[in-house]
């Protein structure tokens, strides 16, 4: 079994990194009559403990049938939570319904779930998931108990590092797990999955050990290095044969831009960082509202290659 | 997506059409000089015109009235056949045709039908004849049109013969002019000199007119060669090459001069060609400019041209050999000077001519409007009891015939002219010859055989039972299987998409008084009892089934019928359909003799056109008629109704009156994206009019902006100008790229919204923008790539993606029943799968065989991973350019990790619904090929076994799982079967996430989640746990 799995908390109490939102959460399941949204800045391990706390629940992605999302929450989602489930004591009678993703679902979807919320809030409590809140409807977000949960800050990483190097009885070199929490950015359950690649690389550590890139971020590396080298058509049509390449292999389109961004910004001309950030946002911001993610992507590219060759040219002719 | 066959199947049809012409290109040039001695002469690039003729000879046999000449010819033509081998296939159609003429002659019916014909016409003819021979004017004005050049040929005189006969061209119309029924009139409707220099030359004209569409291309050999080759294939590939090579200059001082105004027809049986870059016309005005005054433009010179337009001699090949055959040049102003000199003259010969002919006098004013009102009131006043005012014969003639026309005028023109018999069809003969010699060999081939027994089984092409027309509409494939059937006498019975076509009722004896399909079932059974009586008084029938592609969802199951109708039919089945490439007719085509009609060329149907326009009393202009027939692409049944209609309110034609007329109204073409695109980002691309591109994008508003998509960057815009560092041609790009992606938002508004009035915004920004940006010439960017516009690979991508996107899901829920890891998909992906991937396969390659075998199958089952998800997390994991991560794992551990797995199989705790097999639901096969495409384990015998193991994994796994879960399987078919009900989409999500939060509930939960289980999303899930 992976770490990552193998020292997950299984009670709100062995939570170890937000025990702060752990003790709280854990005196609102005892009330236990709300609807909680949780907002997690970097999803972490400790989010889904928060679900499994709970026995009895029905977890399900609504934002996984795309844009007729809005059928799943109308049909299916009022459907379990009408039904009122008679409990032999005849208390404590509802449902958990966690729903994930709750961010990328449309919104038309977020619409019909708002009436679902308050309507049948008797019967059915439902925890919504997120990534970010700012994609959540206001309507929504204020049915909610708004449940912040703040990625770890590194000295926590390093932390949970060093717990499960010593249950596993590993030899950590000095300044080791800081490195690892670093390249994790701040992501525990990345962090806790690039030590354990590491293990399997190679073990004892060495000193200087850095855990292999994740194969995506590693073609995507390549991609932006091909872009600052030569800006040509020919080169834009080898980039987007690139770029289907990782959407076949089920990258998001966004997870693509922004680390594409990130590479290129390390070698880039202080003085275009922010135009081309704003480019960045914008192609993103249209790739969402759009449904053909490569198109938005080679614009892009394209607008990268156009700035940055003019900017060669001005530059050093 | 049968549409995309179809479209490529037309490119591959462009290319044979390309290739073939260049075969062709190797023959000798044309005759140089006209030879007096009449039987050496014919060069094989006058072949085309032999085929015409062989298939209008046809037509001349058909009736008593040959000529001598036509035999002669025919011996001729044999002669040249033997002289060139090349011409065997040509020969061989002639021999067809002569079959053909022994096949028909000695059929009463059609002989009585034709005697008929000529009893019907004969009244009409002699009027018509009167006008013919009177017009002293006429001859004089051809006579004075002559002056020039001597190019004026009576076809009437016999002294011409010898002249027609070695110059091949004229030999046909002298065949013409013997074409039965309309051979007196059809000359005398024509008239005096100049027309008929004008028709001498149609068939020349037939090639070279379509090579001037080609000269557009410089590739003008090729475009030659095409000409020729087209005249027996239609118009079909056309002059729209991949590419436009380069691009003509703009006329130096284009619209400039004032374009002179000329008399009418001055310009008659002059022959041009235009060459290079004129001063101030476009060559298109040019050519308009020559044949609105009555002259032909031809797309290279024959000693039969008149003259060279050009103003700069360009020394190309054309001005080389008008130099060389003796081809006076003419410069645009020389041009200008000819038409304006024919105006004061016309004018005074109008004049005079006026009191004698009013005829001419309807001639004379071409364009000016209140002339012609003035003209028009003159013919009512002439209608209306003022005949005895005018002595004039014509005049009255003339009335008679609208009189007549009024008489018939109830009948569309359509109806009336329809062809009797089946030389009257305007092109595709060849198509119709084998429609007559299936039908006639039909008998013999099915019913006799029948009865012998087997014979059914004949390997040869005429083995089919029915046979399916194809081709656009209006090109006479409903009236050629009528008017064969005809011939041959047989009963033709037509069932069309106004009759109910549905399955026939199984029980056919609840009788004829039921459906159409019922009476067809009993037709074609019972067919032979009919005439077993009297077989020779009894008509034979021919079922004509018309518009099969039209049966659709109120005939249900009507193909599938029909096919089965194919198969016990006695009698011939006649199936006629537009689009022979639509999914619905895939099964029938298995059925069918295909027979697939072509466009007639526009010379042909102009001459048909003319026929008709003469026998209607309209007059029209020979090149007028062309026009027609070009502006409705083949459409006979549109050109005649265009024609009828303007007959209501003119008398006369003319080449301007047909492109005001249709300028608006023309027909819609149906052009493949892939020309749609080329015409966008052709060099010429940015002279289109908006409503142009519009249109052009329009065609396919799905294909063509994902063909822009994919291509856009291949194009190097020639708006750029100089531009050394790229950069400029690079900001094209990210204009172009920001255009298409803005083009994606309009579609999600325009799809998911039902915007559509939003599509000509997206019509823009997808494919005009892009266009307008980046036209220019298309060169390359990967080595050995072809110079052609690639399809879309988005739609492949995007499906490849989806699939991989489902894999990933099974995984994904796999993950989560096993309890172990708690994960969503994109987290799975992104985070989870390269140290899964590590686990999974670091091993294998590593350590020893037996060890890594169970360490990896131990790790599979902890979070129940199946042989699948395996295969996906391997494939989700290759990367182009990156080696694949399967690299350096042995085969032989390969298949012990398969056998490894399946032996566990048995005592696996299963976690999730799908790793149940349910009878009928899921099918391994795709493994199966998996297995056989391994090539290590086919080369030694003990691991085919295990590979074969390994295919039957899947098969004998489940097979275990069954038995083990044999009391409980019956209950989660019964629940799938009561999910049904929901909408497909809930119901696929039903499956994925109702796995997955049963999966996790605790086992306190079960009890109540089965209590719901009817309607909560994975009930059945839960139980199927285990």
């Amino acid at each position: 079994m992976l770490w990552v799995d193998k020292y997950r908390p299984k009670t709100l109490d062995k939570v170890t990194v937000h025990d702060q939102v752990a003790q709280n959460l854990r005196k609102l399941v005892k009330m236990e009559n709300k609807t909680w949204k949780i907002d997690t800045g970097t999803r972490t391990l400790e989010l889904e403990l928060v679900m499994l706390s709970s026995a009895h629940h029905v977890e399900m992605n609504p934002s996984d049938a795309g844009f007729q999302d809005r059928y799943v929450v109308q049909e299916v989602i009022k459907e379990m939570a009408k039904n009122r489930p008679i409990d032999a004591k005849g208390k404590r009678a509802f449902k958990v319904l966690v729903l994930n993703e709750v961010d990328k679902l449309s919104r038309e979807a977020q619409h019909s779930l708002r009436r679902t919320m308050e309507k049948y809030s008797a019967s059915c409590r439902l925890i919504l998931c997120c990534n970010s809140s700012s994609k959540v409807t206001e309507a929504v977000r204020s049915r909610c108990l708004n449940v912040r949960v703040n990625a770890p800050s590194e000295d926590q990483i390093v932390q949970v590092l060093e717990f499960i190097g010593k249950k596993e009885n590993l030899v950590l070199p000095a300044g080791f797990a800081a490195r690892i929490a670093t390249q994790s950015n701040r992501n525990l359950r990345r962090a806790i999955l690039f030590f354990e690649t590491c293990k399997v690389q190679q073990y004892p550590f060495t000193s200087n050990q850095v855990a292999p890139p994740l194969d995506w971020e590693q073609y995507v590396c390549e991609i932006a290095a091909d872009i600052m080298k030569e800006q040509s058509p020919k080169r834009l049509y080898a980039v987007r044969q690139k770029f289907y390449e990782l959407l076949v292999n089920c990258i998001p389109p966004q997870s693509i831009l922004k680390k594409l961004l990130a590479e290129l910004l390390k070698k880039l001309d202080s003085d275009l960082k922010h135009e081309i950030c704003h480019w960045a946002a914008h192609y993103e911001h249209k790739m969402r509202l759009g449904s053909k993610a490569i198109f938005h992507l080679e614009a892009f590219v394209a607008k990268f290659m156009s700035i940055y060759k003019e900017f060669l040219v001005s530059t050093f002719g | 997506m049968s549409d995309i066959r179809k479209w490529f199947m037309k490119a591959q049809d462009k290319n044979a059409g390309a290739a073939k012409p260049a075969d062709r290109n190797a023959g000798p040039a044309p005759p140089k000089k006209p030879v007096l001695s009449i039987p050496e002469k014919p060069a094989p690039s006058l072949a085309p015109c032999d085929q015409d003729s062989s298939a209008r000879r046809k037509s001349s046999k058909y009736f008593a009235s040959k000529t001598e000449k036509d035999s002669n010819v025919k011996e001729e033509d044999t002669n040249a056949g033997k002289n060139t081998g090349t011409r065997l296939s040509k020969r061989k159609l002639q021999k067809n045709s002569d079959e053909l003429e022994d096949d028909i002659k000695p059929l009463p019916a059609t002989k009585v039908h034709k005697e008929e014909e000529e009893d019907d016409d004969f009244v009409a003819r002699s009027k018509k004849r009167t006008p013919v021979k009177t017009p002293p004017s006429k001859k004089l004005k051809g006579a004075s049109n002559a002056e020039g050049h001597g190019k004026t040929i009576d076809l009437g005189d016999d002294d011409d013969g010898e002249d027609k006969m070695d110059e091949d061209d004229k030999t046909l119309p002298s065949k013409a002019t013997g074409r039965g029924r309309g051979r007196g009139r059809g000359r005398g409707g024509r008239g005096a000199g100049a027309a008929n220099g004008k028709t001498s030359g149609l068939d020349d004209d037939g090639e070279e007119d379509r090579m001037d569409e080609d000269a557009k291309t410089p590739s003008k050999a090729a475009g030659r060669g095409r000409g020729g080759i087209a005249g027996g294939r239609g118009r079909g590939g056309g002059g729209r090459g991949f590419m436009n090579f380069g691009e003509r200059k703009d006329p130096p001082h284009k619209g400039e001069k004032e374009v002179p105004e000329g008399g009418p027809d001055c310009l008659t049986g002059l022959t041009f060609v235009i060459s290079g870059t004129l001063d101030s016309l476009e060559r298109e005005e040019a050519t308009d400019l020559i044949k609105r005054y009555g002259g032909r433009v031809t797309g290279s010179i024959s000693k039969k041209t008149s003259y060279l337009l050009a103003d700069e001699d360009v020394g190309g090949v054309k001005s080389n050999k008008a130099k060389e055959l003796g081809v006076p040049f003419l410069t645009e102003d020389g041009l200008f000077d000819m038409i304006r000199k024919s105006k004061p003259a016309k004018a005074t010969v109008a004049k005079l001519q006026s009191n004698s002919s009013s005829e001419k006098q309807q001639k004379s004013p071409i364009k000016s409007s209140p002339v012609k009102v003035g003209r028009r009131d003159d013919n009512q006043v002439t209608m209306s009891k003022n005949i005895a005012l005018k002595s004039n014969k014509e005049n009255a003639s003339i009335n008679n015939q609208k009189a007549n026309i009024v008489d018939r005028g109830s009948l569309q023109w359509t109806e009336k002219y329809r062809p009797k018999v089946p030389n009257d069809i305007v092109g595709n003969q060849s198509m119709v010859k084998q429609l007559h010699d299936w039908l006639k060999s039909w008998d013999e081939q099915f019913l006799h055989s029948v009865q012998k027994g087997k014979g059914k089984k004949q390997a040869d092409g005429g083995a089919k039972k029915a046979v399916l027309l194809s081709g656009p509409p209006g090109i006479g494939k409903t009236t050629t299987a009528k008017v064969v059937s005809q011939m041959l006498g047989l009963l033709a019975i037509e069932v069309n998409a106004s009759d109910s076509r549905g399955k026939a009722d199984s029980k056919i004896e609840k009788g004829v008084g039921g459906s159409t399909s019922n009476s067809i079932k009993e037709l074609i059974s019972n067919a032979t009892l009919n005439y077993g009586d009297n077989r020779s008084k009894r008509p034979k029938a021919v079922l004509i089934m018309d518009e099969v592609d039209g049966m659709s969802a109120g005939d249900r199951g009507g193909v599938a019928d029909l096919i089965a109708s194919i198969k016990i039919s006695k009698i011939p089945i006649v199936c006629i359909c537009n689009d022979r490439y639509s999914q619905k007719l895939k099964s029938l085509v298995n059925y069918c003799l295909l027979l697939n009609f072509r466009k007639p060329t526009k010379q042909q149907m102009g001459k048909r056109l003319m026929e008709i326009a003469k026998k209607e009393g309209l007059q029209a202009q020979e090149n007028a008629m062309e026009e027609l027939a070009e502006r409705v692409h083949g459409d006979i049944r549109m050109a005649l109704n265009h024609l009828q209609y303007m007959s209501l309110s003119q008398s006369v034609v003319k080449y301007d009156d047909i492109r005001q007329r249709l300028n608006s109204s023309t027909k819609d073409e149906d052009i493949s994206p892939f020309t749609a695109v080329d015409k966008l980002f052709g060099f010429n691309g940015g002279r289109l009019r908006m409503d142009e591109r519009i249109d052009l994008s329009m065609s396919d508003p799905d294909l063509v902006p994902l063909i822009i998509q994919e291509n856009y960057i291949n194009y190097r815009p020639n708006t750029v100008g100089k531009d050394d560092s790229g950069v400029k041609r690079m900001n094209f790009l990210a204009h172009a790229a920001e255009s298409i992606a803005d083009a994606d938002i309009v579609n999600v508004q325009i799809r998911r919204y039902r915007q559509w009035q939003l599509s000509q915004a997206a019509c823009l920004s997808s494919s005009i923008i892009p266009a307008a940006l980046m036209h220019g010439n298309r060169e390359i960017l990967e080595a050995g790539e072809r110079n052609f516009n690639r399809f879309g690979g988005w739609l492949g991508k995007y499906s490849t993606t989806n699939k991989n996107i489902r894999l990933l899901e099974d995984t994904h829920s796999h993950i989560l029943a096993s309890q172990q890891a708690n994960l969503d998909r994109e987290t799975l992906r992104l985070d989870y799968l390269t140290l899964l991937l590590r686990q999974l396969t670091d091993p294998l390659k590593t350590m020893p065989k037996d060890e890594a075998v169970q360490k990896v199958v131990e790790f599979m089952d902890t979070y129940s991973l199946s042989q699948e998800d395996f295969d996906t997390i391997v494939e989700l994991s290759k990367f182009k350019g990156h080696p694949n991560p399967m690299d350096g794992v042995q085969p032989a551990v390969k298949s012990a990790l398969t056998k490894a797995y399946k032996q566990g199989s048995s005592s696996r705790v299963i976690r999730a619904a799908d790793l149940i097999n349910i009878p009928g639901m899921k099918k391994p096969l795709k493994k199966r090929v998996a297995a056989m495409l391994e090539p290590a384990e086919e080369s030694l015998p003990e691991e085919n076994g295990v590979a074969s193991a390994e295919g039957d994994e899947d098969d004998s796994s489940d097979a275990e799982n069954k038995d083990e879960l044999a009391p409980g399987d019956t209950k989660p078919k019964l629940d799938l079967q009561s999910d049904k009900k929901k909408g497909i989409q809930v119901q696929l999500d039903l499956k994925s996430s109702g796995n997955v939060s049963n999966a996790k509930k605790a086992p306190a939960a079960r009890s109540r989640a089965s209590a719901t289980a009817g309607k909560a999303a994975g009930g059945s899930g839960a139980k199927r746990k285990r």
